[in-house]
């Protein structure tokens, strides 16, 4: 009768534990996936970073060609690039200081945890075809 | 004693920094412009290609700002003011005196020693020489007054001077060309220059060849005239920076400096425009 108690409870916790275990990878795969749509969003979005009204990103109508085809771009990018793509959004003139490009950063378009959305958004294009 | 000395050099060091500053920034001449992307001719095509001929097709069919240029004509004709007189009363019937006039604006004008506007002088008639109300900039009878007066150098070729006073005005509106503004700290050469014939989004970039030749003109975003002074504003606001005032030293030099571009170009208003 206790064996079985014991049985029971140790049996109990272990389902537990994978329960809890399986929440927490199933809303850390949730929430990067939030993460990603948030940063498309903001990429989409006139009133956010609106990127679109200058550069290709895929499903988009009738984006703008003033900047390069951002898809193009991630190509080049590897993850060991993040701190670069991360300064190239956050204010370019870093790299070209008479960027049309708008200082997302400086000039508070964006705040850093919009800015890290947008890159990793940004590096889920390396998986995209178009 | 030395102190003294010091002192005095330090307060002429002072005064002379801001001078020096203020001419580093301010010369027209020190900046560097872009070159343009395109040409008018290139802009044209492009835009065909991506908007059609809808706008051409509308054009044909009539321009509702016609009708303002016809109020704008009986405006003219007017009595209005504690003097009894109408722009008539000094221009000629018919604006027989102001032909050819608008192709010349806006220009120095010694009285105001800065640059005078078609939609400012008639403020300044109305007021000196009618004893009537100024007209509030881009209302009706205002916009109206403006097409009618231009109207009378419709197909003259724009011939803005530069030249004596003027020039420095005209620098300053360069300069303001190509000041960044606003929190997207865009200037206004980089979309009208730099990438004209890029397109933002569903909206393609003009080159400003031809930014000075129409105005007023009539919009459809608008559904009605504006001057080209409200086209600026426009601008500035998707810039999101503060618009400068109808009117102000800036917008005039503003208006000044895309005239210019504009020059050799025959004047045709009113326009008509997306
Ligand atoms: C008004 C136009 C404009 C907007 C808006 C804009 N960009 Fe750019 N972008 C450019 C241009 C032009 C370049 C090319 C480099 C240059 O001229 O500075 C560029 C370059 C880049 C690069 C580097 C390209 C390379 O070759 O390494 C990245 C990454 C980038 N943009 C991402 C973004 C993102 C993300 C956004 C929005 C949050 C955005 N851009 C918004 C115009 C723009
Ligand atoms: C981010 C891009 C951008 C900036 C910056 C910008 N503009 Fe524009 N501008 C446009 C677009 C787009 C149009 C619409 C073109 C059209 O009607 O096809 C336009 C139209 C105009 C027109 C009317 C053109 C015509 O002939 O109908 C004038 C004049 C003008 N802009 C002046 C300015 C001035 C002055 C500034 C700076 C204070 C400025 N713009 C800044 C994008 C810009």
């Amino acid at each position: 009768m206790q064996k079985d108690t014991k049985a029971l409870k140790t049996l109990t916790v272990m389902v537990m534990a994978v329960a809890f275990l399986l929440t927490l990878s199933v809303s850390q795969v949730f929430s990067a996936s939030d993460k990603l749509k948030e940063g498309r969003k903001i990429c989409t979005t006139r009133k956010l970073g609106n990127c679109v009204s200058c550069h290709y990103l895929p499903d988009v109508e009738s984006p703008g060609n003033v900047g390069p085809n951002l898809v193009e771009v991630m190509k080049h990018f590897t993850e060991a690039d993040r701190d670069i793509v991360r300064q190239w959004v956050y204010d370019a003139r870093k790299f070209n200081p008479d960027t049309i490009m708008p200082p997302f950063g400086p000039n508070k378009i964006l705040t850093p945890e919009q800015i890290e959305a947008v890159v990793d958004y940004l590096y889920s294009l390396k998986k995209t075809t178009k | 004693m030395h102190g003294k000395i010091m002192k005095l050099l330090l307060c002429l060091a002072i005064l002379l920094v801001p001078i020096t500053f203020s001419k580093i920034v301010k010369a027209g001449d020190d900046i560097k412009e872009y070159t343009p992307n395109c040409t008018y001719e290139e802009y044209e095509k492009i835009y065909l290609n991506f908007y059609g001929n809808s706008t051409q097709e509308m054009a044909e069919e009539g321009n509702p700002a016609e009708l303002m240029l016809d109020d704008g004509e009986d405006l003219y004709h007017k009595v209005e003011g504690t003097k009894g007189k109408s722009c008539a009363s000094c221009h000629g019937e018919n604006g027989e005196k102001l032909r050819g006039v608008a192709a010349h604006y806006p220009k120095y004008d010694p009285t105001i020693k800065g640059i005078n506007t078609i939609a400012l002088q008639i403020n300044r008639c109305r007021k000196d020489k009618m004893g009537a109300k100024p007209l509030k900039y881009e209302s009706y009878d205002q916009l109206a007054l403006t097409l009618y007066v231009k109207s009378l150098s419709n197909g003259v070729p724009i011939n803005v001077s530069i030249d004596g006073p003027a020039r420095k005005f005209y620098e300053e509106g360069k300069r303001l060309y190509y000041t960044r503004m606003g929190q997207w700290n865009f200037n206004c050469a980089i979309c009208h220059v730099k990438y004209a014939c890029k397109r933002v989004r569903t909206n393609l970039l003009s080159p400003n060849r031809h930014h000075g030749d129409h105005w007023p003109s009539y919009r459809l975003k608008w559904g009605k005239a504006g001057s080209i002074q409200r086209r600026i504003r426009g601008c500035m606001k998707n810039m999101r920076a503060k618009p400068f005032k109808y009117q102000s030293e800036e917008i005039r030099a503003l208006e000044l400096y895309l005239t210019y571009q504009s020059n050799g170009l025959p004047l045709e208003v009113p326009g008509m425009r997306m």
